[in-house]
């Protein structure tokens, strides 16, 4: 999708690429390389993603960092990969800067640039209610910028609905660049897989296995937290906590819902229409813990956050170092919020996922292993669309199991070799 | 027999509403399952399970079942409060009832998938 011309192109698939590449980050990174001259920003979604394989819930956005300004890769998940598979793309590549603000409908196989002037200046929230009142599609999912994106802040995240993502590559200032306000997604499309009745068997076994494994019966941020040696994240924010959810088809809850102006223990439809926040970033939750601010301040600042569309990671160092506690100050601080800010830890992945197995050792003998097990296992995860996190609990999921799921689902033949080469090339 | 959801205990990640659609269409898709995770009030962090069978829609909420019958205007509740439908909702009335998978080897496909045990075949 060109957005300076306007122009739309579409290609099939081929099975030859998918074949070298596998999926996710490695063909978004081929595509990448493809219209490098563009600086193209491109969406995908993983071989799996959007089918019964546990945890296939990923999709990847690859772009030019302009916080290291190398290529680099970020996960959005909740139910955003998968509508992406089902829109009819597997890939989008966007190139160009539309002259007025516009947003991308990806629907059903069509693909469509619609004007967003009347939603430029927009919160993150306010615009997905709004893309999604003019659409009358509740489901909708967003990839949408707030302010911070709008303005070019290098902290701007593309947030997914009204939550965070794992953007911690500010990405969110690349979409204002092309004065791209948000990516629609919304599709009733259909996944043939080549071998189905072996496929399905498989993630039946799959899931048998795995539900029962070290992290059955853990719900949400907190008790991740907990197994990274966070022992009082729970106790924190367990007067705020209202339920746990999880992305599509992933067994463990990634997210941890906090009623901020509702009584947590409310069964019923709340009265309240923004009644609280859904937390899945782990380490922006930890960090504004650890800036010495009470589990409400920091669910109001992590939702003033997604509001505005900027990394509460970056935020949250800014308030440690800074000292700050005053809600109203944090957010002022919004929009000259520029450092001191650390680089994002890893090179390619996001750091959003932590940087160590949760629950379960992998078979790691001490915390020196974790670097190259961590980059290896994320790229998989990208590969494949497995949700990153969950990747990092579930040592059942191993690459010889994935390899088999290719092979059943698209009828080709992937070898460890191939599989060694995509993990290279996307680790460059 | 019948499915029976637990809403609470519902993580909402959608693998039910996948699973029957394999069901339906031997294919990965969501359009013709008869189980359907309800997720417009994404804000409120609201959200449950609707079964269409034979002659209703259960819709399984946080607070409780919910039954309504297929061309009767009529709700019960047990929570006694009358809901606005969701948008997800109409298409419902459309899909086939579930027929608890009949003719798949694995049974209820729904059950089978559900990671948290939320979902289970009663009598």
């Amino acid at each position: 999708m060109d957005l300076e011309t306007g122009q739309i192109s579409e290609d099939e698939l081929d099975d030859e690429l998918v074949g070298q590449k596998i999926g996710g980050v490695g063909i978004t990174t081929w595509l990448y390389e493809a219209h490098k001259d563009s600086d193209p920003i491109v969406l995908g979604a993983g071989l799996l993603t959007g089918t019964l394989f546990p945890a296939s819930a990923l999709g990847v956005i690859s772009a030019k960092s302009p916080r290291t300004g190398g290529l680099t890769h970020s996960p959005f998940t909740l139910k955003a990969g998968m509508e992406l598979k089902y829109t009819g793309f597997d890939y989008v590549v966007i190139m160009g800067k539309s002259e007025k603000p516009v947003f991308l409908w990806l629907h059903d196989g069509v693909a469509d640039i619609q004007d967003a002037s009347e939603f430029w200046g927009a919160d993150v929230w306010s615009t997905t209610d709004s893309i999604r009142k003019s659409m009358g599609d509740d489901l909708i999912q967003t990839l949408v910028i707030g302010p911070a994106g709008e303005l070019g802040s290098d902290l701007a995240q593309i947030c997914v609905n009204y939550w965070a993502s794992g953007d911690c590559w500010g990405f969110g200032k690349v979409f204002g660049q092309k004065n791209l306000k948000s990516v629609a997604l919304r599709g009733m499309g259909l996944l043939e897989i080549a071998d189905p009745e072996d496929f399905v068997d498989q993630c039946f076994n799959v899931l048998e296995t795995i539900k029962h494994g070290a992290f059955a019966g853990k719900n949400g941020v907190e008790d991740i937290l907990t197994a990274m040696g966070e022992k009082d994240v729970k106790e924190w924010i367990a007067p705020f906590v209202h339920r746990h959810s999880a992305c599509y088809n992933t067994p463990y809850p990634t997210n941890t819902f906090i009623y901020l102006d509702e009584n947590p223990k409310t069964l019923t439809e709340p009265s309240e229409q923004e009644p609280g926040f859904l937390i899945n970033d782990i380490g922006a939750l930890l960090a504004l813990k650890k800036a010495g601010l009470s589990a409400e301040s920091a669910g109001r600042v992590l939702k003033a956050c997604a509001k505005y569309g900027i990394d509460p990671t970056a935020v949250a160092e800014v308030t440690a170092k800074s000292g700050q506690k005053d809600l109203e100050q944090i957010e002022k601080s919004f929009a000259d919020l520029k450092g001191p800010v650390s680089d994002p830890k890893a090179k390619k992945f996001s750091s959003w996922t932590p940087g160590r197995p949760l629950f379960s050792d992998f078979g790691l003998s001490d915390d020196s292993a974790y670097g190259d097990w961590w980059v290896r296992r994320q790229a998989v995860a990208y590969l494949f669309g497995i949700h990153p996190i969950f990747a990092n609990m579930a040592p059942e999921i191993s690459e010889e199991l994935l390899i088999e799921m290719f092979n059943k689902g698209t009828g080709l033949t992937l070898s460890q070799e191939t599989l060694d080469k995509a993990i290279a090339d996307v680790c460059l | 027999m019948r499915i029976d959801v637990d809403a609470l205990k519902c993580i909402g990640c959608m693998a039910c509403e996948m699973a029957c659609g394999y069901h339906r269409d031997d294919a990965f898709a969501l359009l013709s399952s008869c189980i359907v995770m309800y997720r417009t009030r994404e804000k409120k962090d609201y959200f449950g399970v609707v079964v269409k069978e034979e002659e209703s829609l259960n819709i399984a909420r946080p607070e409780g079942l919910e039954i309504r019958r297929i061309g009767v205007t009529e709700e019960s509740s047990d929570s006694g409060q009358k809901k606005e439908g969701d948008a997800s909702a109409k298409p419902m009335l459309l899909r086939e009832p579930c027929d608890l998978c009949s003719g798949m080897k694995y049974g209820p496909m729904c059950v089978k998938i559900c990671p948290v045990s939320a979902i289970s075949l009663v009598e």
